[in-house]
């Protein structure tokens, strides 16, 4: 057998599967299908609140108004999170990623970097362009404006895409342990818009604690801020606390698809 | 070269693979034939190590799959002829698993070339025919020019060119020196495909041979007789201690006797003979008489003798 090709020293390592995850997610269509979508809506939603605002007294929030938009990307981001991983599933084409590299932690490392990577980045590009144009709309309407100079606001922008990140790699998470983009999705839509609905109305002293309440009231809000070292009662959680929050919803959700995923048969 | 030694594979209270030990050399077309559910794919999953035997072991060249160091380089597998993302052009399939093993991407037009799919290189898989799905996943198991090569049920689906097409790549394959393992629930294709057999029945192992042997040791070997005077010769055939049984054609199946005595008796007793065949045991009536029963043929008694003549 004459070979056709040499092997090279060594063994695959993880930037091997790094690239090859990246040209997997450049190379189908929902993921700019995901991206697109994120931009469109997200800035028409922008658009329309800042365009609508009515509350402009003491309380008004313009960096908060701005960044509304980005409430779609956490959806988006999410399904763009869950699809990289049960995607594979229903296509059967984990099978091939597992042959390819069989070593699942490495696999796994590499695919949550890509994930959190793209969605960060791609998220923080999202919340600066939201934040001008709905500081572009808000003056064009009469209504007060921050820039990124007022207090709080480019920490507000800046944390908005990590959080997004998160909420994608949160969505990864579900997509591990439920492999299927259907159960995936409905985890995801179900604890970050359908659980704050529900504990509305059961229990009003967790809703601060919810996902989707940290990223509006915590993240993206630079006003009726807890100041730092004091203890608020339903009140939001401060923007340091809300972040490390969702840092741990995404930790344990991740932890528990990691370990199945490694455990489990392919 | 691909080992099996004692895989044992449980889903619940059911026992897939049982205490399954086997080799597959290389240089030869290895058959991995047994009906439909007894353990196949759960073998070849096992080796390729995407399930993890509750017991025992599967080692491609002595090394278990998780632990090669260039899995493509090593191991090429077709497990599933529908594998890929349906919205993935094959090119594009092909250029994330060369990136992960550091294959040179020229390696990608290479092998389409090989498998005749260079012209739809740019389509979306999706919307592939079986056959060129089939195509391309032998394309993805080329990739990293392999010695050893697994196919589960390579020519499901397929119509009789791409049948054709594929046994003779299989063949062209081990001729290279290649480590080539195919699975299949279809004895008549396995004995124009491959050299040695792998047999196995609820996921036990029940021979492990080669093909003319497995023919051979599997059925006795009967003989078609056609001729105008049935009476007398049955009369004198049974006299000779053969079985005769009447066929629905009119002619006679003689078992316990070979041709040539047959026709020294005929220009004994000038009986008259339209037709004398010796009728080689079908390979279907072998395989379906050691799957069915499995109280009868024990995998251990079996496996002794039937393992008597394997080739090299």
């Amino acid at each position: 057998m004459s070979p056709a090709i040499q092997s090279p020293p060594g063994h695959y390592r993880l930037t091997h599967v790094v690239k090859s995850e990246v040209v997997k997610m450049l190379t189908v269509p929902s993921t700019f299908i995901t991206f697109g979508l994120t931009v469109v809506a997200g800035l028409l939603v922008t658009a329309l609140v800042t365009h609508n605002v009515m509350h402009q007294g003491p309380g008004f929030d313009p960096t908060q108004q701005a960044l509304t938009g980005l409430i779609v990307a956490g959806l988006t981001g999410g399904v763009f999170g869950g699809l990289l991983i049960t995607a594979e599933y229903s296509s059967g084409t984990i099978r091939a990623t597992l042959a390819a590299t069989p070593k699942r932690p490495v696999l796994l490392a590499a695919k949550i970097g890509v994930t959190a990577l793209t969605t960060m980045l791609f998220c923080e590009v999202m919340s600066f362009v939201s934040f001008f144009l709905g500081q572009a709309i808000l003056s064009g309407r009469g209504a007060p404006t921050a820039s990124l100079g007022s207090p709080g606001a480019i920490r507000a922008v800046l944390m908005t895409g990590v959080f997004i990140a998160l909420l994608s790699l949160m969505a990864f998470g579900f997509g591990l342990i439920c492999r299927s983009t259907a159960g995936a999705i409905a985890a995801f839509a179900g604890v970050v818009f359908v659980l704050p609905l529900v504990m509305h109305a059961i229990s009003r002293s967790a809703v601060p604690y919810l996902p989707t309440n940290i990223l509006t009231n915590s993240i993206m809000a630079t006003v009726n801020q807890v100041p730092p070292g004091a203890i608020s009662v339903n009140g939001p959680l401060s923007p340091a606390v809300g972040l490390s929050l969702m840092v741990l919803y995404a930790a344990v959700t991740l932890a528990v698809g990691s370990v199945l995923f490694v455990k489990r048969d392919a | 070269m691909i080992t099996a030694h004692s895989l044992t594979k449980r889903y619940g209270t059911t026992t897939a693979v049982d205490n399954l030990t086997f080799e597959v050399l290389p240089g030869l077309v290895t058959g991995f034939l047994g009906p439909n559910g007894s353990g196949k794919s759960t073998t070849m999953r096992m080796i390729m190590g995407l399930d993890v035997p509750d017991s025992g072991s599967a080692l491609i060249g002595g090394k278990p799959y998780c632990d090669l160091a260039w899995p493509l380089r090593e191991v090429g597998g077709l497990l599933d002829a529908k594998a890929f993302h349906s919205a993935r052009t094959a090119r594009n399939h092909l250029r994330w698993l060369a990136l992960s093993n550091d294959i040179p991407l020229r390696r990608v037009d290479e092998v389409l070339d090989q498998v005749g799919l260079s012209s739809v290189a740019g389509r979306r898989v999706g919307k592939f025919s079986l056959g060129m799905s089939q195509r391309l996943g032998i394309a993805a198991t080329l990739l990293g020019d392999p010695g050893v090569l697994l196919f589960d049920e390579p020519v499901n689906g397929l119509d009789p060119e791409g049948i054709r097409w594929v046994r003779h790549f299989l063949r062209g394959l081990a001729a290279q020196g290649r480590t080539v393992f195919v699975s299949s629930h279809l004895i008549s294709e396995m004995s124009q495909t491959a050299d040695r057999l792998v047999v196995i029945g609820r996921g036990r192992l029940i021979a492990e041979t080669s093909v003319t042997d497995f023919a051979r040791r599997s059925g006795g070997a009967a003989v078609r007789l056609v001729t105008p005077d049935v009476a007398e010769f049955t009369a004198a055939l049974i006299a000779m201690g053969a079985t005769v049984g009447n066929a629905a054609d009119g002619s006679l199946t003689v078992d316990g006797l070979r041709a040539p005595p047959i026709g020294d008796l005929a220009a004994r007793q000038g009986l008259r003979v339209h037709e004398l065949t010796p009728i080689a045991a079908s390979l279907e009536d072998a395989f379906m008489a050691l799957t069915q029963d499995e109280v009868e043929f024990r995998p251990s008694t079996m496996a002794g003798t039937l393992a008597v003549g394997e080739e090299e």
